[in-house]
């Protein structure tokens, strides 16, 4: 483990990086909701309100820790941070700055997976740990979305891993030299984004942290601390998902050659970035056009519409498979 | 109250006591989904509810008591300020109620006058409502642009009046400030504007998939219950009832300015959005029209500052339903009673009806499709919380009780 | 009957997104107001007659009158007394200036009336001559 790496790992594109994104996007999401409603957003903290994100997270850990006397105290206190590294070492596993990420290795897709359902567990705990009637409502909402978006989910991921004959995203990034995902599975890309918004709880999924009716879901009783970082693992989770997203369906870093001149790193960086930002763009203007829907009609909406459509997708990426029609490298 | 309702109370608190601590969400006070305090204690199995108790009286100010001890004026200023949003309405149904006990005619002009000022508010009051509703829905860009276009017609009442919210228009006998010059264009051009952003904001109400799903076959009510439980306003006409205080009894204008009285008949909250949508588009022609025919002549009788005495009710079709004063003089400077009606408060058992079967996630749209102002409806009533049980007294059933805490000796010596 | 579909609000959403947006960036920005705007109260000292209407039809009870001086009408000496405005309880009403006949009030567009010192909100502009 070189000084490089770990340096990397650290600051960029590693963990510092992460959570910069993670205020930039939560600024661009402000913003863009914001324009799209005829207001216009965060503008008095730094230049056009940029620092508005930090401003709060900031804010927010100044506050003081008010912790309910029938709350788990141990649980109440400690796993925010278990919430909290999830994403964030899933980002180590996506390469930004070139083929190779930062801390890959051969089956690190399935270590994704471990930590998407590990994060929903915490979140869970989390819930239920913090005793009020308004979270156990939340609780039981909670649960059963993550049951209903858990399969779609893993089925489109699974479909281009399968397509791509590799369980590590370096690898299925390294397959999509010639032809893009997204253009042989479109379902999939399509399934992979609302399940996303389910797991990201964006509207129309916003269900467990209601904030109209049920005070604000889960996250009801933090304060502090606790809730700075829990609202900044939020707005990573959102930069992973988006990063997920472009490894897997939009070929990652790779992009036609800019030149000669231009250094390798910060070609793919560049790539990176701008696909990353227009999967976080699409997930804004959807989330500002659609309502909330009810638990009821998620779970319908997933169990009836989107399993059949990952399943069926999956067969069409099998039988393309066997019919020799291979585009990858 | 009579001893079988006693004891039926008693039996339905009793009832109430099954139900364990664990089903019982507590909806308020203060509560995101709520403007003003109320609370509402939901007894749910799993998430559905099964019954839902009330609890009022947190912003009780005594207006009541408080009118019989200021002059005539004095309370017209004060009755305004009951609520925001139907703020003209009150004044002018006091207004209503002390001019019928003097011998003076409103003057045509200011009957006009009222009928522009009284369906501003109305669509006002229309355009909040339904930014309300995309609010609770999760719907954050409708509520972003219905409240951006209510500025229009807020706009249009401060140049009237003077001011957006209390605008002091009305006066015995007859309304305080004329129409301004050359506002008669820009009305008509405003009123043209608004017809459009409603028109689609309907088209968005019917298509958008996920406002659907949320709004359609919530709140359902037979016209029967509505007719038992004394449904008013929108509450009423979304079942099929036509009932409506300017068609069935005509005050200001309403009885030359033509208008549709709007009717719809499947029960549900979709329907409500696009009632209250209807009844702005009609407020806003007859808006175009009173502006476009208004009468000349004076626009105000002055009267001394002693109303005779005699007793007199009037009623105004709010934004939210029919709302009823009763006044009673004795002949001299200050009211003797007044008692004030609102329509949240006959449309309450309504939002009780109505809420059970429903899921916790349609609390907040259901309860808001009465249209509730809790400020306008306080009432105060009696609780012990040790059996849970809750009931009203009249004002001599009051002062008895008052009398037996404090001199008890004396009390027991009355008694026969 | 209109089609049902999800997204029916996008593409007044992308109108908006490159429309001007529509507030008002108080307190950086100035508020235009109506001519009949009702703010503070002002009163022109040379009109005012101090004849008390604006304190009995006040239903605020804003308006006290205070001496000022005597006059003499024939071989009586009258007290003459002129108005104090405690404008803290005022309520906007405009019925003083309704009510002067010598068009002595009149409502100004002024609106920021907060202040930490009450003594700022009491107008004795009148007791000026």
């Amino acid at each position: 483990m070189s000084a490089i790496t770990i340096l990397e790992a650290i600051i960029f594109p590693g963990v510092l990086f992460t959570i910069v994104m993670g205020f930039l996007f939560d600024w661009l999401d402000r913003k863009t909701a914001a324009r799209m409603q005829g207001r216009i957003g965060p503008k008095i903290t730094g230049p056009s309100g940029i620092l508005q994100p930090l401003a709060d997270f900031l804010k927010l850990l100044f506050k003081e820790e008010i912790i309910p006397s029938h709350a788990d105290k141990v649980i109440f206190l400690f796993a925010p941070a278990l919430y909290f590294l999830a994403p964030l070492l899933s980002m180590l596993f996506i390469p930004i700055i070139g083929l190779a990420p930062t801390a890959g290795f051969d089956f690190d897709l399935l270590a994704i997976l471990f930590l998407l359902a590990f994060a929903a567990f915490v979140v869970a705990v989390l819930s239920y740990s913090s005793a009020s009637s308004f979270t156990t409502i939340a609780t039981g909402r909670l649960v059963l979305q993550y049951v209903s978006y858990e399969i779609p989910l893993v089925l489109a991921i699974i479909t281009s891993a399968i397509y791509s004959r590799s369980l590590s995203v370096e690898g299925i990034v390294a397959s999509q030299t010639r032809v893009w995902n997204v253009f042989v599975m479109p379902f999939a890309f399509v399934v992979y984004i609302i399940a996303l918004m389910a797991e990201l709880e964006k509207p129309p999924f916003d269900i467990p942290s209601a904030k109209t009716e049920i005070v604000a879901g889960w996250l009801t009783e933090f304060s502090g601390r606790a809730l700075a970082f829990l609202k900044l693992t939020k707005e990573v989770g959102y930069v992973f998902g988006s990063a997920l997203a472009v490894s897997l369906f939009l070929g990652g870093p790779l992009g036609p050659q800019l030149g000669a001149a231009v250094p390798g790193w910060i070609q793919y960086f560049l790539y990176f970035i701008i696909k990353v930002l227009a999967v976080g763009f699409l997930i804004f203007v959807l989330k500002t056009a659609l309502a909330r829907i009810k638990i009821g009609q998620a779970t319908e909406l997933f169990w009836k519409v989107l399993t059949p459509v990952s399943l069926g997708q999956l067969a069409l990426v099998l039988v393309i498979i066997q019919g020799g029609v291979f585009l990858a490298a | 109250m009579s001893a079988e309702d006693q004891s039926k109370r008693r039996e339905e608190s009793a009832g109430l006591m099954k139900y364990s601590a664990e089903n019982l969400v507590p909806f308020g006070p203060i509560h995101p989904a709520l403007k003003e305090p109320e609370y509402f204690k939901l007894i749910l199995e799993g998430e559905r509810i099964v019954q839902v108790i009330p609890r009022i009286g947190y912003v009780h100010r005594g207006l009541e008591k408080a009118a019989e001890t200021r002059p005539w004026v004095q309370n017209m200023y004060m009755f305004e300020r009951t609520c925001g949003i139907c703020s003209f309405v009150h004044s002018l149904a006091y207004g209503q109620a002390v001019e019928g006990l003097t011998i003076y005619e409103v003057p045509r002009r200011a009957k006009y006058i009222r009928l522009i000022i009284a369906e501003m508010e109305r669509i006002h009051s229309h355009l909040l409502w339904v930014g309300l509703m995309g609010h609770w829905a999760g719907f954050e860009t409708l509520f972003m642009w219905v409240w951006r276009d209510r500025e229009v017609v807020l706009d249009l009442v401060e140049a009237i009046s003077g001011n957006r919210v209390h605008k002091s228009m009305n006066a015995f006998v007859g309304v305080r400030r004329d129409m301004p010059e050359g506002m008669e264009d820009r009305i008509v051009e405003r009123m043209k504007f608004l017809v459009d952003r409603a028109r689609y904001y309907k088209e968005i109400i019917d298509t958008e998939e996920t406002m659907l799903e949320r709004t359609e076959k919530v709140g359902k009510l037979s016209s029967e219950t509505a007719e038992k439980l004394c449904a008013v306003g929108p509450m009423a006409r979304y079942v099929g009832l036509q009932k409506d205080v300017r068609l069935n009894d005509p005050y200001a204008a309403y009885d030359e300015v033509p208008f549709d009285i709007i009717i719809r008949n499947e029960a549900d909250v979709h329907a409500l959005l696009q009632l209250r949508l209807d009844e702005l588009v009609a407020s806003a022609n007859m808006i175009s029209y009173a502006v476009q025919h208004l009468p000349d002549g004076p626009i105000r009788v002055k009267i001394p500052p002693i109303i005779p005495a005699g007793e007199y009710s009037a009623h105004c079709e709010a934004p939210r339903g029919e709302i009823f004063y009763y006044v009673k003089s004795g002949g001299g400077r200050t009211p003797e009673r007044v008692k004030v009606r609102t329509p949240t408060l006959a449309n309450l058992p309504t939002a009780l009806e109505i809420l059970k079967g429903q899921t916790i996630a349609d609390v907040p749209i259901v309860l808001t499709a009465i249209d509730p102002c809790f400020g306008c409806m306080d009432r105060m009533s009696f609780l012990d919380t040790e059996t849970n049980r809750q009931w009203t007294w009249s004002g001599e059933q009051l002062r008895q009780y008052g009398i037996n805490y404090y001199f008890p000796e004396r009390a027991k010596k009355c008694r026969p | 009957m209109p089609r049902r579909r999800a997204g029916a609000a996008i593409p007044e959403m992308f109108r908006t997104l490159i429309e001007k947006p529509s507030t008002q960036f108080y307190p950086y920005q100035k508020v235009d107001l109506p001519q009949r705007f009702r703010g503070k109260l002002d009163i022109d000292p040379e009109k005012c007659t101090g004849c008390q209407v604006c304190a009995m039809v006040c239903p605020a009870s804003v308006i006290t009158m205070v001496d000022f001086g005597t006059r003499k009408v024939g071989d009586r000496v009258l007290p003459v007394k002129r108005p104090v405005f405690e404008l803290a309880t005022c309520i906007f009403c405009g019925e003083c200036v309704d009510n002067c006949a010598f068009n002595a009030l009149e409502m100004t567009k002024q609106f920021e009336l907060a202040t930490p010192h009450k003594e700022d909100l009491v107008m004795k502009k009148a007791l000026a001559k």
